[in-house]
């Protein structure tokens, strides 16, 4: 037993801050991709006929390619024009512009599950477009898109660690450094997957109490 | 610099190891799904337990942990082993769990009067499985199978970090010599999304084809 505590006393501290990273990392990433994906998918619904083609050409290459990518791409590309952003912010404007196309494609199943009637029945009230998009549609589509954006969060949260790959020190990175330095085959992995888990199922916890205090009886 | 058309042939090459290695664990993680599914409906509450615990320990860390685990874990017991070899390992163990999951949500799709039906039928619990239960299943999952199937081809791009030489892995090296950042990504980024977007046509023609002979399942 004394052997863990030992072992806690000399590495709990580097955990502890690789998963605060990899935490502020997900969360001010998931927060900005919400707002790409929302601006996505209202230039797709509003802006004519080439908007909306362009938003999907956006949206089929970033779902159809690695996130690493990206994260190259704005790694070692932009240094090339002078625009020299940390490790982190390179890697938090990747995740933000992948998870954008998918939360965009979110927004619209949620937005397509709405029934075409309540179209009319607003009409027929005399709403404004605006009005009905603000007090019906927008509502509902929310809340159908609940459970799917929480799934797009765990996503996210699993991609940071490719984050490791351009150097940033989070859960996964942290963990190849200390199974490096200290020689031990794989343990320091069981940990970050254990820092993982946990932030996971904090999530999937999370959605499950935003969907039901939210949705219809 | 530039890069040259060489470089393009090596990353043509490069695509085609992802595709392989992709291939190959698709057709392992279908194996190990379809092991893996009936302990989901399994009478014991430990297999189900285990079920759940596995579906949940892989879905819920990332690919590239995973990997990290297996390949050092591996490289500590075996000694040296082919970087390769453990990719198609980790993407098996990760495929499986998720094919796993489209497959438990094509049995629970199936109409509940039509296990009753097959019951009172008579037939033995292996024919149902047989005939009643795999067809509908195939036909249900088709879509949320071959979604999982391009998930295999980008994930497979995380292996470079274990030093799996694929499309990832030949860009950043190229990347490295040549500095033609935009250009190398550019392709690889290309390839990605014809191997990708192959899969998924391959997939609209296989369901064109169940649904014009009468299996037209509704989409999950």
């Amino acid at each position: 037993m004394g052997q863990y505590w030992a072992w806690l006393d000399a590495y709990g501290a580097a955990y502890l801050e690789a998963a605060a990273w990899t935490l502020a990392i997900a969360v001010l990433s998931f927060l900005a991709a919400l707002i790409w994906g929302a601006v996505l998918f209202f230039l797709r619904l509003n802006a004519g006929r080439w908007a909306e083609r362009g938003v999907d050409a956006y949206v089929q290459v970033l779902r159809n390619t690695p996130v690493l990518l990206p994260i190259y791409l704005i790694y070692f590309g932009f240094p090339l024009f002078g625009v020299l952003w940390p490790a982190a912010v390179c890697g938090g404007v990747a995740l933000v512009l992948q998870n954008g196309a998918y939360i965009c494609e979110i927004f619209r199943g949620g937005f397509k599950a709405i029934d075409r009637v309540q179209h009319d029945a607003a009409m027929s009230l005399g709403l404004l477009p605006w009005t009905h998009f603000r007090k019906v549609t927008l509502p509902q589509m929310l809340v159908h898109s609940i459970p799917a954006l929480g799934n797009q969060a765990v996503l996210l949260l699993k991609d940071t660690s490719l984050l490791s790959a351009i150097t940033v020190v989070e859960l996964t990175m942290q963990s190849k450094v200390l199974t490096e330095r200290t020689g031990t085959a794989y343990a320091p992995f069981l940990v970050a997957a254990a820092f993982y888990l946990a932030m996971v199922w904090a999530l999937e916890v999370l959605t499950q109490l935003a969907h039901r205090s939210v949705r219809w009886r | 610099m530039e890069m040259t058309l060489f470089d393009l042939w090596v990353l043509t090459r490069a695509a085609s190891i992802s595709l392989l290695l992709a291939l190959a664990s698709i057709a392992f993680g279908t194996a190990l799904a379809l092991l893996l599914t009936p302990l989901a409906f399994a009478p014991w509450r430990l297999a189900r337990i285990l079920y759940r615990l596995y579906v949940f320990v892989v879905r819920g860390t990332p690919v590239l942990l995973l990997a990290l685990l297996v390949f050092y874990a591996l490289a500590a017991y075996w000694g040296r082993i082919s970087p390769y070899a453990a990719g198609v390992v980790v993407l098996t163990l990760y495929l499986g769990a998720l094919f796993a999951e489209v497959f438990r949500g094509g049995v629970l799709a199936i109409p509940r009067p039509l296990w009753d039906l097959s019951k009172s039928l008579g037939l033995p619990r292996l024919s149902i499985l047989r005939r009643v239960v795999s067809p509908l299943v195939a036909r249900y999952t088709l879509p949320p199978y071959l979604n999982v199937c391009v998930m295999a081809v980008k994930a497979s791009s995380v292996l470079s970090i274990i030093s799996v030489w694929e499309l990832t892995f030949a860009s950043r090296e190229i990347i490295e010599r040549t500095l033609d950042v935009y250009r190398v990504l550019g392709v690889a980024a290309l390839l990605y999304f014809l191997m990708c977007f192959a899969i998924d046509r391959l997939g609209r023609r296989l369901e064109a084809r169940l649904a014009a002979k009468g299996f037209a399942g509704e989409r999950l």
